[in-house]
């Protein structure tokens, strides 16, 4: 196996697959990226036996076919650290791999490409395509919703549901939601609900770094597969269903409140300061056309910000976890911010004023 | 002005629970005495009297091992209620003499009387009288020793022992240290210990040749304690109401255990009886830890920390279930297993500020 390849080419996907790759390895050769060269083209794979990424980079310098799996951390290390424009030279000789560039010289340890582990997938039967950039937003209004190790693990990952032509996205922590819809220009006739893994999700929104890329999506309810130029991703889903998150819509509103985003943001930044370390919340007291907010922490510290606001509704008082309401405005791309609560101050809703492509919902503290 | 020398006294309980068993059963008594594992378990020794020790038995020994070494010790399994409440008569003592103690455990503490004026302010006979007391209220032995720190003071309770009580004062403290061997310096364990003889280091006096600089080189953060205790220096305090970190229990078992629903079954039992504990200090933890030994010695913990405080309640046993994961619990048999609850903070759970609230607990 033998062939040149700029650094160039190589570093950036070699640093997509390098993301994948664990750091604790219960098996070796996890840590290793699998090469395989043929017919000029040099196909890379990393995986964590959850994700997998599959990239294709086309060479014409391949002298010699042949595969083989390298530590995947040091092989990246070495391309990076190479000069700009550098000419890398990969060679393996025996169970060596020669690494050369210039006047630099590498030998890596390797282990055979037969011992790398298959990725299996069931047969995909569902599919669209969508713009990459429309995709990596949905992904971004989304994700920072999703559970960390919650022991409801079908919370640790992002709702994907396909309606005909209407894609939904949905992650909750339980303690807050985003929703995120939009049309994807394609009657796909089918209805379908998947979950991915939170760290598929991270990875994947990662991965797409060019807005104007386009995506084939296909999926199963055990796997999904999505290209993006010469990058296949896949993963596995979450086997498990969504909890039912409908009634929070289904419920009586007060009016909405409108508020400048940044006024909101900073004014909470700021009384954040005085909350409690662990529960962070702040109460609103909203009445007329003002909002108050306050904090106020074990050591009797306090904090107070008026806003002015617009407002038609009955005053009232609920209280929140502060940075969950600050992640919710800041995600917001408009100017001014609404915010509905419910009526029986169950639940509020944070969202831009017109035709808002996506919604949070940020559930209340109780005294 | 300098500030006056502290004093500090270092109580340290004879063999304590070996003791009470001698105490409570006479026929024990002038015999080498095993409290612990049985010798045909896998337990360890807890505490072993003086005869049992002249066998080379020594605490932390597995049992099994001490019958080899000291066939004819009568192995006595450990009466932790009795023991309790002898340590609560000790620290009453303690409470009458003076108002900063720290108990480390039931059979050691560490008691502040730098401004004590009983016996004209002599700790030497403060510390005698107090053992007296200790011996006329339980009929135990306990050895003092009296310093003007905390690390010196345990060094001299050390040296006197059994029934001992000795005197470190601040003109011998520097010397003392010099020639001690490290081994014998507390907290210096048998790794660290092995760390210094690999750099040359055989007694104190070795020790405080060595630069602080590159002590913390060597031992990183401990680097400096190390430098201040081969000087006689250490200004840690006796800290009277030192706050609880953490309630752990664990099991070690008769027979390696390998299925999976036992083991969940031990550890939900673990927790119970660890959130008894932590209910009975008026405290909630919001982190929960568990410890499992494999048959081969090898130690893993997992934990993780919720927003809401551990309880007995559905969430908590599915966690329990989810530390499992990725571990070698199925394929490898178990030898202990253990519980912590950690993250602790004072009072009732229902006693707190805010409570968050749930999209999926909605009626």
């Amino acid at each position: 196996m033998k062939f040149i390849i700029s650094r160039d080419q190589i570093l950036p996907p070699l640093q997509q697959i390098v993301s994948v790759i664990e750091k604790r390895q219960t098996m070796p050769i996890l840590s290793n990226v699998l090469l395989q060269a043929s017919d000029e083209q040099l196909v890379m794979t990393g995986t964590d036996t959850e994700i997998q990424i599959v990239a294709k980079l086309n060479i014409e310098s391949i002298s010699h076919s042949g595969e083989i799996t390298v530590p995947a951390r040091k092989f990246l290390d070495i391309c990076r650290l190479l000069p700009n424009g550098a000419e890398i030279h990969f060679e393996l000789q025996d169970d060596k791999v020669k690494v050369v560039s210039g006047r630099s010289r590498f030998s890596l340890s390797t282990l055979p490409a037969e011992h790398y582990p298959e990725f299996n997938e069931s047969d995909f039967e569902h599919g669209f395509l969508l713009n990459a950039g429309k995709f990596k937003k949905a992904l971004d209004k989304t994700v920072f919703c999703m559970a960390n190790q919650d022991v409801r693990y079908y919370l640790n990952g992002l709702l994907l549901n396909v309606s005909n032509s209407k894609l939904k996205l949905v992650a909750s922590d339980g303690h807050r939601l985003s929703i995120y819809e939009d049309d994807i220009g394609q009657a796909t006739g089918y209805e379908s609900r998947i979950i991915m893994p939170r760290k598929a999700v991270q990875e994947l929104s990662r991965l797409l770094d060019d807005a104007d890329a386009e995506l084939n999506i296909q999926f199963s309810s055990n796997n999904i597969r999505i290209f993006y130029k010469d990058v296949v991703f896949s993963s596995k889903l979450i086997d498990a269903k969504f909890p039912d998150f409908s009634k929070v819509f289904n419920q009586s509103f007060m009016s909405p409140l409108l508020i400048q985003k940044q006024v909101l943001r900073d004014a909470l930044t700021r009384v954040a300061i005085l909350s409690n370390e662990k529960y962070k919340g702040v109460t609103f007291d909203i009445s007329g056309d003002l909002l108050k907010l306050s904090t106020h922490n074990p050591e009797h510290d306090e904090a107070e910000e008026e806003l002015i606001i617009d407002y038609q509704g009955e005053p009232l008082s609920i209280s929140f976890n502060s940075q969950y309401m600050l992640d919710a405005v800041s995600n917001l791309d408009s100017e001014m911010a609404v915010l509905t609560i419910a009526g029986n101050a169950s639940s509020c809703f944070i969202e831009e004023p017109e035709q808002p492509l996506f919604k949070f919902i940020v559930m209340p503290m109780r005294m | 002005m300098e500030a006056a020398p502290r004093k500090i006294i270092h109580i340290d309980m004879d063999a304590f629970y070996a003791a009470v068993e001698q105490r409570d059963h006479p026929e024990y008594r002038y015999k080498p005495i095993i409290v612990g594992g049985k010798p045909d378990s896998r337990g360890v020794v807890a505490t072993c009297s003086y005869e049992a020790r002249q066998f080379g038995v020594h605490s932390a020994m597995p049992s099994a091992h001490a019958y080899r070494l000291c066939p004819q010790a009568i192995f006595v399994k450990p009466r932790f209620d009795v023991y309790r409440e002898a340590s609560e008569t000790i620290r009453s003592i303690f409470a009458r003499y003076c108002e900063r103690f720290e108990p480390l455990s039931l059979d050691e503490a560490y008691l502040d009387v730098s401004d004590s004026e009983l016996y004209q302010g002599s700790a030497t006979l403060l510390a005698k009288h107090i053992k007296q007391e200790i011996r006329r209220q339980t009929q135990l032995v306990a050895s003092a020793g009296i310093s003007y720190n905390k690390f010196l003071a345990k060094i001299a309770s050390d040296l006197g022992k059994p029934d001992g009580l000795y005197l470190i004062t601040p003109e011998q403290g520097p010397a003392f240290v010099e020639n001690l061997a490290i081994g014998k310096f507390h907290g210096i364990g048998r790794a660290t210990e092995q760390k210094m003889y690999d750099l040359g280091i055989v007694t104190g006096k070795d020790l405080k040749q060595l630069p602080l600089a590159e002590l913390q080189r060597h031992f990183g953060k401990a680097g400096q304690h190390y430098y201040n205790i081969a000087r006689g220096i250490d200004p840690r305090q006796v800290n009277a109401n030192r706050a609880r970190k953490s309630v752990g229990i664990e099991t070690t078992f008769d027979h390696d255990i390998a299925d999976q629903t036992t083991i969940l079954r031990y550890l939900q039992d673990l927790l119970e009886k660890a959130l008894v504990r932590l209910a009975e200090k008026q405290m909630t933890a919001y982190t929960l830890t568990v410890k499992i030994k494999y048959q081969n010695f090898v130690q893993i913990t997992r934990g993780r920390t919720l927003a809401e405080p551990i309880s007995d309640s559905p969430t908590t046993r599915l966690l329990l279930t989810d530390l499992l994961k990725n571990t070698g619990i199925g394929t490898t048999k178990v030898r202990l297993l253990g519980v912590t609850l950690s993250g602790l903070e004072n009072g009732d759970s229902r006693l707190r500020q805010y409570r968050q609230m749930d999209l999926f607990d909605l009626g």
